[in-house]
């Protein structure tokens, strides 16, 4: 039989931290099997800068999200070098000048880069107005070009706009659904499932009644039609209102899940004996959901809210697809995505899919936390 | 109501599973009916909900092709279509006349919702249907491969394609697919049958058009489940194998693979089947999206137009029939449940 | 056939000791075995180099407490372990009786674990029970279902019989309606009569070994003299060999011949029962009789657990494992080697400094 080197094996593992497993506190036992898993950290990375990055929207991108320029009608990205007008590559960036035409015979436009003419990007640069976390003015981005040209990275879109300045900005709308929406989820669905769970009698089967009604509708059908009876955006019904009844719309569904597991959970616990100990003391209902029951289920409803964020922003950008979502004049990735429905648009104009790259990532980097966080969860597994 | 007297059980073997087996189902079944009833009221309910009507989109859209209605023909209309009568009246017309088939007419349409929905209401669930019979065969596969192969590269590979299956969107995916095989093939791929086959007659042939066609929108509608399910196999599986009815089967010399199929797996796949009845929601919801980008001619393209425009009988009906579609799956993974576990009691 | 058989054991090459064993031979050999677990948290020596043999037809009772690697030496014997887990070093020997009254040895850690020839070992020569009757027996199939397939493997019978058989064996063990639970589920029938089942299941292709893994550990103490009552009037009848693992003393004491006491992957002491209980030669053992609480004692006095707890696996103990926690301690011996097998005139084994300077060769 093989032999085994000592040097080959690990020796002796700290004693005292495999020891001590017992004695740390549930939440840094969590934090330290998540911290171990390298998915998770990718993820949260991610999800991290790219909150920062639509945060601070406005400022990075060069044009304001709605203008739109009849000359650059599905413009393409306009192409950067870093090599200089000396023909030396250098660290500034230039852009070249573009000029539009209307093809006669296509019926196209035509865009003509003229590639002597080298347009240096400089940074801080002046350009259109916007408020920045809603309070803060400012006119200054992070780069731009000076003088008339416009400046697109990721190209314009059939109305002459921008889609990089689209992006961050609708980027604020579809990560914010999926939190908003949770958050909601979270709420509701504890407080139903705990109840229907604990109370058990009448309460759980009405409870149980009305999710399975809800469960019985097809999901995205049942959206909609609710996204359908919403008004019509006007004086009185702003986009901004609109927004957070889509992520109710899109809750109201969502909560027949987690109430569903946390009464199982709940009526479980019920019968468990910390529970039976803290009636036996004369505990009220009340102390015993919110003292002894919640903390216990709280790492499992985490774990199924966290899981849920990657669906409500596939939801919420489905629905803008469909048109039945958030509507203009605000933006998100799911409307940004309307233009690209058909084939013959996105062979042409490729760059019109980068909000999808988006929700891809965000959904990915959320599914790994997400992912982690359910398995650091049970810390006393192996 | 049950099959044999119960007095009668002892004469015949067996039976008395079999009368509880059938007693259950026919409850479930009454539960679906019920669960049927509030279905459609709520449905009807939240297709009414809209403020205006599709008049009011109708005249907007005549008003905007420059012509212009009258008074009196406004009246006409929402005589003829009943528009002015309140929500229970609207709602008891058009249940009425569901035992003679008669859904309501389509505004849009100008024809009785029966004429527009059953082609499309039967694509839709074949489509549902298949993709989640082939989802499920291939994750069960791909989830028994990656628990009994872990830490090797496939195994890493196939946690990554999984993430990857999640993270897409499936009208994504249909609109990469679609511009991939148009780049690729050339060919327009984006409807269920070739031109030459589309108003042709039933055949042997028109068949074949069909499978080749279909298996487009079921490769977009299964990823995403397909992902799902292998996952929670491969962790239900990983669970059993620790589990010690495992190691006796190993102790009683049973090869590795009876062991692994006909103990492990089998009882790994007892949660997943529970889990059956939801993922049916997800696939007839997707099949709805997805084929309103693929332009396919199945209920999901004209409940949405119908949604936006108010068509409330046309999408209200659909409504309800996606719904019944999904209580039958339901019901059939009940039974499904039921026929795999002996350990579920009959009450 | 020899009542005197010279046997190897682990140690220096070419030093052959001359072992006496128990009246009809030894039925299995465990040498110098070490499994080991590697795990992200670091290489857990469940085995540390195990040895000592099985009498045969006899009952060998391996006691110790929980974590000293009693089940992973039973499941090295079935070759059951599984990845991380591994048998690094060492060898199992099967002395296995052929008609004629000669006797084949089979090296068990040579097989290929799922082989064929170990495949049929398992079960039909060496079968084992488990601890824990309601999770062993699979709860999607019918006792009788599960019996058969044993069967239908290792013997060659077909359904028919297969199901006569199994009714057969249920009645043996004491089932009651053995002819009605054999089509029932485990989660229909008691504790028990699970643990029943599943001797009727081991026993069903007649192994000339039964390892029993903690048998009555779940069960209530009535339930438990009714199977152990079962288990020596089987053995008995049949003729099988026992391999009894347990932590409670009073099981062994009521139903062992011979017994191994383990501790932290190792053999402390091994002895025939009765001197192992009124003369116990391992500071270990004696501590363990100390701490039984005895009925008659003064209430006044107090009990006397054994000072210090089990290390963890992970961690590696200089010299005796037992030392940190040993009232014979002596200090420049016992915390700088470990001792090796110590072979008494009277039949027993025991692994201390204070009985012999044999020290364990180098690992």
């Amino acid at each position: 039989m093989a032999e085994i080197s000592d040097q080959a094996v690990s020796t002796t593992v700290d004693a005292q931290e495999v020891s001590d497993v017992g004695e740390l506190p549930q939440s840094k036992l969590i934090w330290m099997r998540f911290r171990r898993n390298k998915l998770a950290v990718i993820g949260g990375i991610g999800l991290i800068l790219m909150y920062i990055v639509i945060a601070l929207g406005p400022f990075l991108a060069n044009n304001n999200y709605m203008y739109q320029n009849d000359d650059y009608i599905y413009g393409p990205p306009t192409p950067i070098t870093f090599i200089g007008p000396s023909g030396k590559l250098g660290l500034r960036p230039y852009t070249y000048k573009v000029s539009t035409r209307l093809d006669p015979e296509a019926f196209k436009f035509v865009f003509d880069i003229d590639l002597d003419t080298k347009i240096p990007i400089r940074f801080f640069v002046e350009g259109d107005s916007y408020k920045l976390f809603g309070f803060i003015n400012g006119s200054a981005h992070l780069f731009g070009v000076e003088g008339g040209q416009r400046f697109y990275p990721l190209g314009a879109d059939g109305l002459g706009r921008d889609v990089l300045s689209r992006l961050l900005t609708g980027g604020q709308v579809s990560l914010t659904v999926g939190l908003v929406g949770v958050a909601l989820t979270i709420v509701f669905g504890s407080v139903m499932g705990t109840v229907s769970g604990y109370f058990g009698g009448l309460a759980d089967d009405i409870i149980q009644r009305i999710v399975e009604l809800i469960m019985s509708f097809p999901t995205v059908p049942l959206w909609a039609a609710l996204a359908a009876a919403l008004p019509p955006i006007s004086g009185d019904f702003s986009a901004l209102d609109r927004y957070f009844l889509i992520t109710v719309i899109l809750s109201l569904v969502n909560w027949t899940g987690l109430s569903r597991q946390l009464r199982a959970k709940v009526m479980a616990y019920r019968e468990s004996d910390f529970v039976m100990a803290a009636l036996a003391a004369g505990a009220k209902d009340r102390r015993i959901i919110f003292t002894h029951m919640m903390p216990n289920a709280a790492s499992h409803i985490i774990v199924v809210a966290a899981l849920a964020i990657p669906g409500m922003i596939l939801g919420e950008t489905a629905l803008s697809f469909l048109g039945l979502g958030i509507l203009p004049p605000a933006v998100s990735w799911g409307s940004m995505l309307t233009d690209a429905q058909h084939v013959p648009v996105v062979i042409d104009h490729p760059w019109l899919m980068t909000p999808g790259i988006a929700v891809i990532l965000s959904v990915l980097f959320f599914s790994f936390l997400g992912d982690a966080l359910r398995d650091a969860a049970d810390p006393y597994s192996i | 109501m049950i099959a044999v007297p119960f007095a009668l059980c002892p004469l015949v073997l067996g039976c008395e599973e079999e009368t509880r087996m059938t007693g259950y189902i026919l409850r479930r079944f009454g539960y679906m009916l019920v669960t049927l009833i509030f279905v459609t009221i709520v449905g009807f309910f939240i297709i009414e909900l809209p403020p205006g009507s599709y008049l009011e989109f109708h005249i907007q859209d005549l008003r905007a092709q420059g012509g212009n209605v009258t008074r009196d023909q406004i009246d006409a209309l929402e005589r003829r279509y009943g528009l002015n009568d309140p929500v229970y009246i609207k709602f008891w017309k058009w249940i009425s006349g569901f035992p003679r088939g008669d859904f309501g007419e389509s505004f849009q349409h100008q024809r009785p919702v029966n004429e527009l929905i059953w082609d499309r209401l039967g694509y839709t669930v074949l489509i549902s249907f298949a993709t989640l019979i082939i989802s499920w065969t291939i994750a069960i596969l791909v989830g028994v491969y990656s628990a009994t192969h872990r830490y090797t590269i496939p195994d890493y590979v196939i946690t990554a394609l999984q993430f990857a299956a999640l993270a897409i969107p499936n009208f994504l995916l249909a609109l990469v697919l679609m511009v991939f095989l148009q780049q690729t093939f050339g060919t327009h791929v984006g409807a269920l049958f070739s031109p030459e086959y589309r108003d042709a007659s039933w055949s042997i042939a028109k068949l074949f058009d069909l499978f080749s066609h279909l298996w487009i929108p079921i490769v977009i509608l299964g990823v995403g489940g397909t992902a799902w399910t292998s996952r929670v196999m491969r962790a239900n599986l990983l669970d059993v194998l620790n589990m010690q009815y495992v190691q006796t089967a190993r102790a009683k010399g049973a090869r590795e693979r009876t062991v692994i199929w006909k103990h492990a797996v089998r009882n790994a796949l007892h949660p997943l089947v529970m889990t059956l009845g939801m993922s049916l929601p997800g696939i007839i919801s997707g099949e709805t999206v997805v084929a309103t980008v693929l332009n396919l001619p199945t209920s999901g393209p004209i409940y949405f137009q119908a949604l936006i425009q108010q068509d409330m009988y046309l999408a209200g009906t659909f409504l309800v029939f996606l719904s019944i579609a999904l209580l039958i799956g339901n019901l059939l993974a009940d039974i499904l449940l039921v026929w795999i576990d002996p350990r579920i009691q009959y009450s | 056939m020899s009542d005197q058989v010279s046997v190897k054991v682990a140690g220096p090459p070419g030093q052959a000791v001359k072992r006496p064993l128990s009246s009809k031979g030894t039925i299995l050999d465990v040498r110098g075995l070490h499994t080991y677990f590697f795990t992200d948290l670091g290489v857990a020596r469940a085995l540390n180099g195990v040895t000592y043999s099985i009498p045969r037809e006899k009952v060998l009772g391996v006691v110790g407490e929980s974590g000293c690697g009693k089940s992973v030496t039973a499941r090295s014997i079935m070759r059951l372990i599984q990845p991380p887990g591994r048998i690094v070093k060492g060898e199992v020997v099967l002395h296995r009786q052929n008609g004629a009254g000669s006797v084949e040895d089979v090296i068990l850690t040579d097989l290929g674990k799922h082989s064929v020839e170990m495949r049929h070992i398992r079960g039909a020569e060496i079968a084992m029970i488990f601890q824990e009757p309601m999770s062993s027996l699979n709860p999607m199939y019918t006792i009788g279902a599960q019996i058969m397939e044993a069967l239908l493997l290792h013997e060659d019978v077909d359904k028919a019989e297969a199901r006569d058989r199994a009714i057969i064996f249920l009645d043996r063990v004491g089932m009651p309606s053995p002819k009605v639970v054999v089509d029932q589920y485990p989660h229909q029938i008691s504790g028990g009569m699970r643990q029943r089942a599943m001797i009727a299941l081991a026993l069903s292709c007649a192994p000339s070994l039964l390892i029993a893994d903690e048998p009555t550990t779940a069960l209530d103490v009535t339930t438990e003299a009714q199977i152990l009552d079962l288990m020596r009037e089987l053995q008995h009848d049949i003729g099988m060999s026992i391999m009894f693992i347990t932590h409670d003393l009073g099981v062994i004491a009521q139903t062992a011949d011979e017994v191994v006491i383990m501790y932290l992957g190792r053999i402390a002491e091994q002895a025939p029962v009765d001197p192992l209980f009124y003369d116990p030669l391992h500071p270990y053992t004696r501590a363990l009789l100390h701490s039984i609480p005895r009925i008659g004692r003064k209430t006044k006095e107090r009990l006397q657990p054994i000072s210090g707890v089990v290390p963890n696996p992970y961690s590696r103990i200089s010299g005796c494992p037992f030392h940190p926690r040993c009232d014979s301690f002596m200090p420049g011996v016992c915390d700088v080697n470990v001792p090796g097998i110590t072979y008494t005139d009277d039949g027993r084994a025991v692994r201390c400094f204070l009985y012999s300077d044999r020290v364990e060769p180098n690992e």
